[in-house]
């Protein structure tokens, strides 16, 4: 993995003056939503969380605030009216917590699909609909296909898209257009950028829960 | 009055009913015969609410081709003139009674709706057209023929009234529909369910009403029937949408064997605005999306698996929450104390992780018997995961029951 360098190293000037050079994370403008962290904002191409891409979220351990750095940006989808919906979690989403996260449960649609494939097959239409704000899938695929074809439902939707994958898959190539590492950090969630269309590769942390 | 007559192919009579049901979108007057297997709508009261006779002339024909059927239709201001052109393929519509003699003159005999035998002893006179008959006295013919055949010619051309029972399409849908070879396949059941339900929305069009609860059964030679019910977030007239719904319920259904029959019913319905059905803003255009995407959801993975959530007034942590069915109205949620995203079933643990901060103490549900007097801390892993973990104050065990994702 390379060493992450948050800070992008300035072109020589001679080039910066030229009309015309760009520079790689602004060649395609990326439409993306606030990820609510202003240190996150900076890091990732368009500002945020890409639209219409796919977002990869590999949590090194369960329990680090792995879904709490998306409270923020879901918690503004809400308030926007628009669904979130949670495809195939690990474990039962607990009213309480949602609400306390201003995730009014009307707004939040839990999918408790048998399998993985299945699992795949509702976050893609869902995606594909653009009927909701958010889709957040957990899933065990390894290959490559399931993914792209999240990647091309989420172009087709235009809606916030992402998928928690296991550590292992770390060690696999991925068609995601923004791919993140989780790891915990004393009193706050390490995330180091892997891969960013359009961007560029960096970690920064951020303090996702509120007791420390 | 004017009537289209159309030559059912369908020969069964619950198929010719259920023909009458669907037709039912068209006319507030639908009249069938099942011996002769003949169909007829009034359209003369409907052809400036469709926008003229080739627009709904069109939009019939559409719908039967959309039932695979291939019919001849044929228009006058008589049912029997009606019956008549449509056994006459390309006859043109006739719009007045006055043009009515001149327009069937040409047309052979054979084609009247006679005694075959009144039709043999006519030829036998030397007659051939519809014209050279009508040519003759009356009474002269009924006195040869009997008074059924001059009460038909009157019949037909308007002079004599000719009152029909329409038909009264049922208050609950029920449609069968039998395999003459059992279907092997699920891809034999999809064309004769896609044209049922092709027929209910003719049907929920001429109640202008919708359904939310549909029915099927698939009958079997040697198994139970395969039930299907199929729930609708909104309600739903499309047959398109429908049959995509079923489609994806029954390729993830087991079918014990070939299917015999199919049997469709529909018990209630929702009576449908036409503002439901066209006038879409924004806002309504994307929960329609929504419900249209949870209505796919639920065929495919079963009502259960798609849930929302809600709250239940119990302090005890697991029975402070339940799935619910549908969105329910968003009461103002109460203030919680911080708790975990996930929740789980609470396992014991052996290695007590560090404890951070005080407890909170929760005692409920001393009055059913469960006596559940409970210490809850947060507590942070040696890798430095974030859990909630209780103290049972009985038995002073530890459980796990929910992790801060």
């Amino acid at each position: 993995m390379p060493p992450p360098s948050p800070i992008p190293r300035p072109l020589p000037p001679s080039l910066q003056e030229i009309p015309g050079v760009w520079r790689g994370h602004e060649l395609a403008p990326v439409k993306a939503r606030s990820t609510g962290h202003r240190v996150l904002d900076a890091l990732l191409p368009g500002g945020g969380w890409p639209i219409g891409a796919l977002t990869e979220l590999i949590p090194l351990i369960e329990g680090i605030g792995e879904v709490a750095v998306l409270q923020m940006a879901l918690k503004r989808l809400c308030d926007e009216k628009r669904h979130i919906v949670f495809v195939h979690p690990p474990y039962i989403p607990y009213a309480p917590a949602l609400l306390s996260a201003g995730l009014p449960l009307p707004r939040v649609l839990w999918i408790d699909a048998a399998c993985d494939e299945d699992a795949h097959w509702a976050a893609e239409q869902t995606l594909r609909e653009g009927a909701a704000g958010a889709v957040l899938l957990w899933s065990h695929a390894h290959a490559d296909r399931p993914l792209r074809r999240l990647q091309l439902a989420a172009e087709a939707g235009q809606s916030l898209a992402f998928i928690y994958r296991p550590a292992v898959t770390l060690q696999h190539s991925s068609p995601a257009a923004l791919r993140i590492a989780l790891r915990p950090a004393p009193g706050a969630l390490g995330v180091e950028v892997l891969k960013a269309r359009g961007g560029r590769t960096g970690a920064v942390c951020l303090r996702v829960h509120s007791h420390v | 009055m004017l009537w289209v007559c159309i030559a059912s192919p369908v020969q069964e009579k619950h198929a010719l009913k259920a023909l009458a049901s669907w037709a039912g979108q068209f006319s507030s007057c639908v009249c069938l015969d099942a011996e002769r297997w003949l169909l007829w709508l009034e359209i003369g009261s409907s052809l400036r609410y469709f926008g003229g006779l080739n627009v709904l002339l069109e939009k019939v024909a559409a719908g039967l081709n959309a039932l695979a059927l291939t019919a001849t239709m044929g228009v006058a201001p008589t049912p029997e003139a009606a019956a008549l052109l449509a056994r006459q393929p390309q006859a043109l519509p006739v719009l007045q009674l006055e043009h009515l003699q001149r327009a069937i003159a040409t047309l052979p005999l054979t084609k009247l709706a006679m005694l075959p035998a009144a039709i043999a002893g006519l030829q036998a006179s030397g007659l051939t057209s519809v014209g050279e008959l009508l040519a003759l006295p009356r009474d002269a013919l009924a006195r040869r023929w009997g008074l059924q055949v001059t009460h038909y010619l009157q019949r037909l051309l308007g002079e004599r009234a000719d009152p029909r029972k329409p038909y009264r399409a049922p208050q609950t849908y029920h449609r069968r529909f039998d395999f003459a070879e059992p279907a092997q396949t699920v891809e034999g059941l999809l064309f004769p369910l896609r044209r049922i339900l092709y027929e209910l929305q003719g049907y929920l069009r001429g109640r202008d009403a919708a359904l939310q609860t549909l029915s099927v059964a698939f009958r079997h030679r040697d198994h139970a029937d395969t039930a299907l019910t199929l729930r609708t977030t909104d309600p739903q007239r499309d047959a398109l949408r429908l049959f995509a719904l079923l489609r994806e319920k029954l390729e993830r259904t087991q079918l014990p064997g070939a299917v015999m029959q199919i049997r469709l019913s529909v018990e209630r319905f929702v009576a449908l605005r036409d503002t439901q059905l066209h006038l879409w803003d924004e806002e309504q255009r994307q929960d329609a999306g929504w419900s249209e995407l949870l209505d796919k959801l639920r065929a495919r993975l079963g009502d259960q698996a798609v849930r929302r959530l809600g709250l239940r007034d119990d302090h005890r942590p697991e029975k402070a929450w339940c799935v619910q069915s549908d969105a329910a109205a968003a009461d103002l949620p109460p203030a919680f104390p911080d708790r975990p995203l996930w929740l789980l079933s609470p396992r014991p643990i052996e290695q007590l992780p560090q404890l951070l901060g005080k407890p909170e103490r929760i005692e409920a549900g001393w009055w059913s018997g469960e006596d559940s007097s409970r210490d809850y801390y947060i507590a942070q892993t040696a890798e430095g995961s974030r859990w909630w973990l209780y103290r049972e104050a009985a038995t002073a065990r530890w459980f796990l029951q929910g992790i801060w994702a």
